[in-house]
């Protein structure tokens, strides 16, 4: 066959039993569509949508209601970032689950690591841009957690609302670095991220002579795999898209006056639960970069895993990174439940 | 001379060049960000003619957002910014609850229940020449 670039993205064969579902879990190939997805329904909605105070939500109502089919492409950007957190998050799972983050890959992981922030980022930005009574809270306490960063938290919080109060400049600069600045940061990282896949030699394997199963599929089966999982999460955001519409609510009227939800959005709801526990920089900002750190961490504190062990779930030789990851992410599930049950 | 062969002395100076630059870039990027472009959120409420008001009065004044509260001892009003992360708090029979962390305030703002260390800031109030009341928020 004429080299190509789809031969650049995929060796000529890689090891069947670590193409498998069950290993991989698609998480990594999900993510790369649903950003594809994202990019390609995000172009649509520039065309409608108008990011001022005044005309926000109600340009959004426009793409949701009145242009033809414009309420699948908003729907479908929607459940695609809802997902990509999901998905992110388990592609993040399954790499520390089976060890995978182990050297020559530590780099890579924490580029993944930095994507996943982005995606948050881009989700959070996307978020505000409905600029509807139901951001207002999230938008007013995630900027007032900002200035509660010691020394420069009054500086960044200007940095980042452009004025003393979330307001016009606010919108704009959330705008600007949805689609341009996260957005072109996510694509860096993204391709990055996949070239360095190729370049650490691709997904974690014991070395030859450790190999028991020598069994290899072909990049054509690959292939055929990928797109696979890309119909299949396709079908499910269109059936999402569908039936579930994205959330809505009146424009905000007064940045002061209190209306609409209380509620942060579902990814920080863990955060939102923990400031109920009090000092707002300790519980909002502190220990959330904490965890960070610690994820961060993983592949630099934690022994590496035993090369015979590479390629399968749960190698015993790295059990407490699996140990410290699943208590995080059992207090992070915890505490989101927590958070979306209604005020008493 | 110092021991300092060409190529190092080349590679420091490169390397402290590219550093200030860097950081004289950060700088402006941040100075570039930090303008303002709208006038500072209004401090000073015109709330209408104080007689509007009468003794044993409370009232809401949710644009402020605030309370604003005439007894014996004259006008006086609360901020309704939580303290804790400036949700506006809600009126529960008498108390403040902030629907986002929970925090709870007595009638007069002290702190029932966290996360909120500090009471709700206490607002100055005044009567203009016209006789109106002018609430200031700064």
């Amino acid at each position: 066959m004429r080299p190509s670039f789809f031969h650049h993205l995929h060796p000529p064969t890689i090891p069947a039993k670590q193409s498998r579902w069950r290993y991989t879990l698609g998480a990594g190939g999900m993510a790369v569509f649903l950003l594809l997805v994202l990019g390609a329904t995000g172009i649509l909605e520039l065309f409608y949508y108008i990011p001022t105070p005044d005309q926000a939500a109600r340009s959004i109502q426009t793409i949701s209601y009145l242009v033809p089919f414009g309420g699948l492409v908003r729907n479908i950007h929607f459940w695609a970032a809802q997902l990509l957190l999901i998905v992110s998050a388990v592609h993040l799972v399954r790499v520390v689950f089976t060890g995978s983050y182990a050297p020559p890959r530590r780099f890579n992981y924490l580029l993944g690591l930095a994507l996943f922030i982005f995606a948050i980022l881009l989700d959070f930005t996307g978020y505000v841009l409905r600029w509807d009574q139901g951001i207002q809270w999230a938008l007013v306490v995630g900027t007032n957690l900002i200035k509660t960063i010691p020394l420069i938290g009054n500086l960044l919080y200007i940095v980042l609302t452009g004025g003393t109060q979330p307001g016009l400049p606010t919108l704009i600069r959330f705008y600007a670095w949805h689609i341009f600045g996260l957005t072109l940061g996510a694509v860096i990282l993204g391709v990055w991220h996949i070239f360095r896949v190729r370049r650490d030699g691709g997904i974690a394997v014991p070395p030859p002579p450790l190999r028991v199963d020598k069994e290899r599929i072909t990049r054509k089966e690959l292939a055929r795999r990928e797109v696979l999982a890309m119909l299949m999460t396709g079908a499910a955001l269109i059936l999402f898209a569908a039936f579930i519409p994205a959330p809505i609510a009146q424009p905000i009227s007064d940045i002061n006056v209190m209306a609409g939800d209380a509620k942060a959005p579902w990814f920080f709801l863990w955060v939102q639960q923990m400031l109920k526990w009090g000092d707002p920089f300790t519980w909002g900002v502190f220990v959330p970069l904490i965890v960070l750190a610690v994820l961060a961490l993983i592949p630099y504190i934690f022994p590496k895993p035993a090369d015979s062990e590479l390629g399968k779930w749960f190698p015993r030789s790295n059990r407490s990174a699996q140990i410290i990851l699943a208590v995080i992410a059992l207090l992070i599930i915890v505490l989101t439940i927590f958070g979306s049950l209604p005020a008493s | 001379m110092s021991d300092l062969s060409r190529r190092d002395f080349l590679k420091l100076t490169t390397t402290t060049l590219l550093t200030i630059s860097g950081a004289l870039g950060v700088g402006a990027l941040f100075r570039f960000l930090d303008y303002q472009t709208e006038p500072p959120a209004k401090t000073e409420f015109d709330l209408g003619p104080a007689a509007n008001y009468p003794i044993g009065s409370r009232s809401l004044v949710p644009d402020v957002p605030a309370f604003l509260i005439h007894s014996q001892n004259g006008f006086s009003a609360l901020s309704l910014v939580c303290t804790h992360l400036g949700c506006t708090v809600e009126q529960k029979g008498g108390e403040f609850a902030c629907p986002c962390h929970g925090s709870l305030y007595n009638a007069d703002g002290k702190v029932l229940r966290g996360p909120a260390q500090k009471p709700l800031r206490a607002l100055r109030v005044e009567v203009n020449s016209n006789g109106n009341l002018i609430l200031h928020t700064d």
